[in-house]
């Protein structure tokens, strides 16, 4: 156990230099509530829980909270609430701080890790795992380094994902090419997306090579795949970052290589929403797609009876990058403030339980998501599933196979969500062609400066 | 108003307080959220927000400042007035057009008008979703039937360009049949011996209309167009459906940079959209006042 | 040779106002193969009703039904019965600084709703009514009263003989009778017109319960249709089902009570 630690601990000081005293936590370790409380309850408690997911993953979450109450249902009542997407639910979550009602347990995306420490309303999962005597040895060390800040696991990393390259293997076929050769770099997929482009008689486009949302997700895998710090100060992880990085000469190489297969016409442009994207992939408009894994179970579905679905490693920006992409996806977050010991224990064998191997197999064949937990390779349910569906394993041998580095642990920002959002404003005027990407990118990260100090001030 | 006199002896019976009594429900809504609100959102204006959206520092004009000084706030108020323009002038003529035709007094006009009434069923939201299954590039009907005529695939809602003119074109199909409603109602009060009369001088088709439906209807055009502005200036829901303020910006109007702001990415920035609201009553106001102004003078009451 | 010139020009307005209300209904009932077919089909080649049942598995519009349903029947009545007290007031009963009140009543109407959403949102927050069933408390509760409702009744109340009121109150029917028995009864039309509207702006409000819903159990229909539209972006049929669906109150009123709407509608416009 130590050894395993002493490795997750060695992931995360890469980026770590002495960060001062507080933690901002709400709780310190002493109060952590143990499982006495839970023991000692007279009555059933009963905790909200705010989530993102729709869709076949909600039916995921709704199915892990009902094994969860066949087995603490007696003591322990989780309603899961949906709030919208992730930026709705930090949204919400904002206002709930300040009318002093949050839930007990919230899944927040990735990118929300630094707000959520700033906010000082949460427990530390690694306080329960000391206090329980417990370990997080069987958590993927590649996923546990993102939510791990100044030393500390934040919050219990739940639907982890990956980014894929998502292929029509039928309209692959046609075009003479082959998934199990698939494309491995940006400029691989150009050529690609050539020959996957079909025109009928009058010239008409009626397959294109390649699309995705222009989803700042998928730019910072790029960057990270390239060994490239998305924020300075070692990705926010040694100081709170001062500034944003994606007017960097690789990211410009990202908008031009996107913005040029646009306007050879090979790749369509379904915009920012990833729901239109996705159902250009779905209805086999387009031949090539990237996307998170979380969407893979829709897409088996969505396409049975019509095309296969392929997936391939995320592509890499270049030949020579030897980073890999970053672990997205959420985690999961115990509210201290304003919630009894009761609730805040109830959070977190709630959490205990979907992380459990067991559990987060179930959760990986309905939704995609890599597993948390390593064993949950080794369960049954796993092994049948793969065995079906063999493109669900490309995510999990992508993770494993991922160096970990600064670049991949993932940039935490405090205004990250709005950083993302900038990402894409210039993402989206280079390719429509409003701007050169280079003036696009630049004027995107220098958008983000005055957002970010006002942002660093106020956190103090 | 035209209204009767209001003497002030009107009723009777009755004592001061029972007015103020029937009046409370309706003073009290009004004083919590409206006139209120109205002070708040001003005072919001000129501080700072924390983390958390609260209101944060005083920094008195600092947020209308910043405005006044983005570029982005220049290219909000250009995508206002465009679309502004480009959806409330349409579809006023466009009834207008309608309801003269209706007027020929041929057979069907019923099931004519009832039809052109039809769009007044969908609300914004119900609108748009059809919209955004017609517009969808991949699958949607609309680029399946331009495509009949050789027509290579339009990118509706992703071709900054076409965004906004594809955005209003759904406005304008969401109020033309409440635009037809008001000019047909404003037909049928117009006497049909005005008509009768115009029709023995001799006066047919276009001159009928020039002549008489338009003058005559003037009230009811002047109406449509100050309620269709200010519901214009107001439009968000087909904007949230369908582009969400994009692509690059081309549909983000004033009060979808509010929302933007205030609600949407997990922005919270109450304070800087605050500054925009009061810019966005200001602008109602204004263009509300200016309306008046100009157009009042056309009008042509009975 | 005009008259067909008239029917043409109507036609070709026509059919773009009226092929997306077609095309909703249409494809509420296609298949996938249809919808997706190209050349597309205008006509269903076979009628699918799974669409239907689709579109209620990804979000649960019958709850959302009701929701709104509440919702707006709350506000419709609460609204005639502020604006029905308070027209009576301006119409009949003495005050001091009347035109001053009405002129505030009227100023509400030019203050754009979006311009204070946000301290309306806070203070709705902090009150608690976004959580659990009081949510259907801050949904309604900024909209129970109407400057244009109040406006149009009164104008309706001022066309009752201000002698026959004088007559019937000192007669000792009192204000509660007068107003109850008489004068509801008589104004009945325009009572209708200001419901229709109200109901009608009610039912479809969006901005409102879209930042103020956090618990989906109280989810309004119109943001139902918003998510099913995004969650089903590559089979429209479920969308269109939904849509379809939500537009039956609304079709039946456009259609049964035009009347009414045009009255309410055009208040301001008929001088």
């Amino acid at each position: 156990m130590r050894t395993r630690a002493l490795i997750l601990a060695a992931v995360v000081s890469l980026s770590l230099t002495g960060c001062g005293g507080d933690d901002g936590d709400a709780g310190s370790t002493g109060g952590v509530p143990g499982r006495d409380v839970l023991d000692n309850a007279k009555e059933k408690v009963t905790i909200e829980f705010w989530h993102s997911m729709k869709g076949a993953n909600a039916d995921a979450i709704n199915a892990a909270v009902a094994d969860f109450s066949r087995e603490l249902g007696n003591k322990i009542e989780v309603k899961p609430v949906y709030q919208g997407n992730y930026d709705d639910t930090i949204g919400k979550y904002k206002t709930a701080v300040q009318q002093k009602n949050t839930p007990a347990l919230i899944q927040i995306y990735d990118i929300g890790t630094r707000f959520m420490i700033d906010s000082k309303q949460t427990v530390s999962v690694s306080d329960f795992v000391e206090k329980d005597g417990a370990s997080v040895d069987d958590i993927e060390p590649n996923i546990a380094s993102y939510y791990s800040v100044d030393g500390k696991l934040r919050s219990m990393p739940f639907n982890s994902s990956t980014p894929l390259l998502y292929m029509n293997k039928e309209a692959f076929d046609r075009a003479g090419l082959d998934v199990t050769k698939p494309p491995r770099t940006l400029e691989e997929i150009a050529e690609y997306a050539k020959k996957l482009t079909v025109k009928d008689a009058t010239g008409k486009v009626v397959q294109y090579g390649f699309n995705a949302a222009i989803y700042g997700w998928l730019l910072e895998q790029l960057l990270a795949t390239d060994g490239k710090e998305y924020c300075d100060n070692g990705n926010g992880r040694s100081a709170l970052a001062t500034k944003v990085q994606f007017d960097d000469p690789a990211a410009v190489e990202v908008a031009r290589w996107w913005t040029d297969l646009v306007k050879g016409g090979y790749a369509a442009n379904t915009g920012r929403k990833t729901d239109d994207a996705q159902a250009a992939f779905k209805t086999g408009t387009v031949a090539m797609h990237l996307e998170s894994t979380s969407v893979l179970r829709g897409y088996v579905t969505a396409a049975k009876g019509k095309f296969t679905v392929a997936t391939a490693p995320y592509p890499k920006l270049r030949a020579s990058s030897s980073g890999g992409p970053i672990i997205g996806g959420a985690s999961l977050w115990v509210n201290g403030q304003g919630h009894s010991a009761l609730e805040q224990r109830a959070a977190w064998e709630f959490i205990k339980f979907v992380s459990t191997p067991a559990a987060q197999a179930k959760w990986h064949v309905g939704t995609g998501y890599v597993p948390v937990n390593k064993k949950a390779l080794d369960e049954a349910v796993t092994k049948e599933w793969q065995a079906k569906y063999p493109q669900f394993t490309t995510a999990v041998d992508q993770l494993h196979a991922l160096p970990p580095s600064v670049a991949s642990a993932g940039c935490i920002l405090g205004v990250m969500p709005q950083a993302r959002k900038a990402a894409e404003d210039g993402l989206e005027q280079a390719i429509v062609g409003s701007k050169t990407p280079e003036q696009a990118m630049k004027d995107a990260a220098a958008s983000m400066k005055a957002e970010i100090d006002r942002y660093n001030k106020s956190v103090g | 108003m035209r209204g009767r006199q209001e003497a002030a002896g009107r009723g009777g019976g009755g004592s001061q307080g029972l007015a103020w009594l029937f009046l409370l429900p309706s003073l009290a809504i009004f004083g919590l959220f409206i006139f209120w609100p109205l002070g708040r959102s001003v005072y919001l204006s000129m501080h700072g927000s924390d983390i958390f959206g609260g209101a944060g520092e005083l920094v008195g004009l600092d947020n209308y400042r910043d405005l006044l000084t983005s570029a982005q706030f220049g290219k909000v108020l250009t995508v206002t007035a465009l679309f502004t323009v480009l959806s409330v002038v349409p579809a006023v003529l466009g009834a207008l057009a309608i309801v003269i035709l209706l007027e020929s007094r041929i057979r069907g006009t019923r099931f004519f008008r009832t039809s052109f009434a039809l769009p007044f069923a969908f609300s914004a939201a119900s609108a748009s979703v059809v919209f955004a299954v017609i517009y969808n590039p991949a699958i949607g009907i609309a680029n399946g039937v331009l495509g009949q005529f050789g027509v290579d695939r339009v990118n509706w809602l992703t071709d900054p360009a076409i965004a906004l003119p594809a955005l209003c074109l759904t406005t304008i199909w969401i109020n033309l049949g409440y635009d037809v409603l008001v000019l047909s109602a404003g037909v049928g009060t117009i006497p049909d011996e005005v008509f009768e009369a115009a029709r023995l001088d001799g006066a047919t088709g276009l001159a009928l209309a020039r002549k008489i439906t338009i003058p005559l209807l003037s009230p009811q055009l002047f109406f449509l167009v100050v309620v269709s502005t200010i519901h214009a200036l107001q439009s968000f829901t087909q904007i949230h459906i369908l582009t969400k303020g994009g692509p690059d910006r081309a549909t983000t109007t004033l009060v979808y940079s509010i929302y933007s702001e205030a609600f949407a990415y997990g922005s919270s920035d109450f304070g800087a959209a605050s500054a925009q609201a009061i810019v966005l009553l200001v602008i109602v106001l204004a263009g509300t006042a200016l309306q008046f102004r100009l157009l009042e003078r056309r009008v042509h009451y009975r | 040779m005009r008259r067909l010139l008239v029917y043409v020009l109507l036609i070709i307005l026509a059919v773009p106002v009226v092929f997306p209300l077609y095309y909703a209904m249409v494809g509420a009932v296609m298949g996938q193969a249809d919808l997706t077919s190209y050349p597309p089909a205008l006509v269903p080649s076979e009628v699918h009703l799974e669409n239907l049942r689709g579109a209620f598995r990804t979000v649960p519009l019958g709850r959302q039904y009701l929701n709104s349903t509440l919702q707006t029947c709350v506000i419709t009545l609460a609204q005639l019965l502020t604006s029905i007290l308070a027209a009576y007031a301006f119409a009949f009963l003495p005050m001091r600084a009347r035109a001053l009140t009405f002129g505030l009543f009227l100023a509400t109407l030019m203050v754009p709703w979006e311009s204070i959403i946000i301290p309306n949102f806070l203070a709705i927050a902090s009150w608690g009514l976004i959580r659990g069933p009081l949510t259907y408390v801050g949904l309604v509760l900024p909209f129970l009263a109407s400057a244009f409702g109040t406006f149009l009744l009164r104008q309706a109340f001022l066309q009752f003989p201000a002698e026959l009121h004088d007559a019937a109150v000192l007669d000792g029917a009192g204000h509660g009778r007068f107003l109850w028995r008489i004068l509801v009864p008589l104004s009945r039309p325009s009572i209708a017109a200001v419901g229709v509207y109200v109901f009608l702006s009610a039912w479809n409000q969006y901005f409102w319960p879209l930042i103020l819903i956090r618990d989906p159990q109280y989810q309004t229909l119109q943001i139902g249709l918003s998510q099913l539209n995004d969650a089903e972006a590559a089979e429209p049929g479920l969308i269109l089902a939904g849509v379809s669906l939500s537009l039956l109150p609304t079709l039946a009123i456009v259609i049964f009570g035009q009347r009414y709407i045009v009255r309410g509608l055009t208040a301001g416009a008929l001088r």
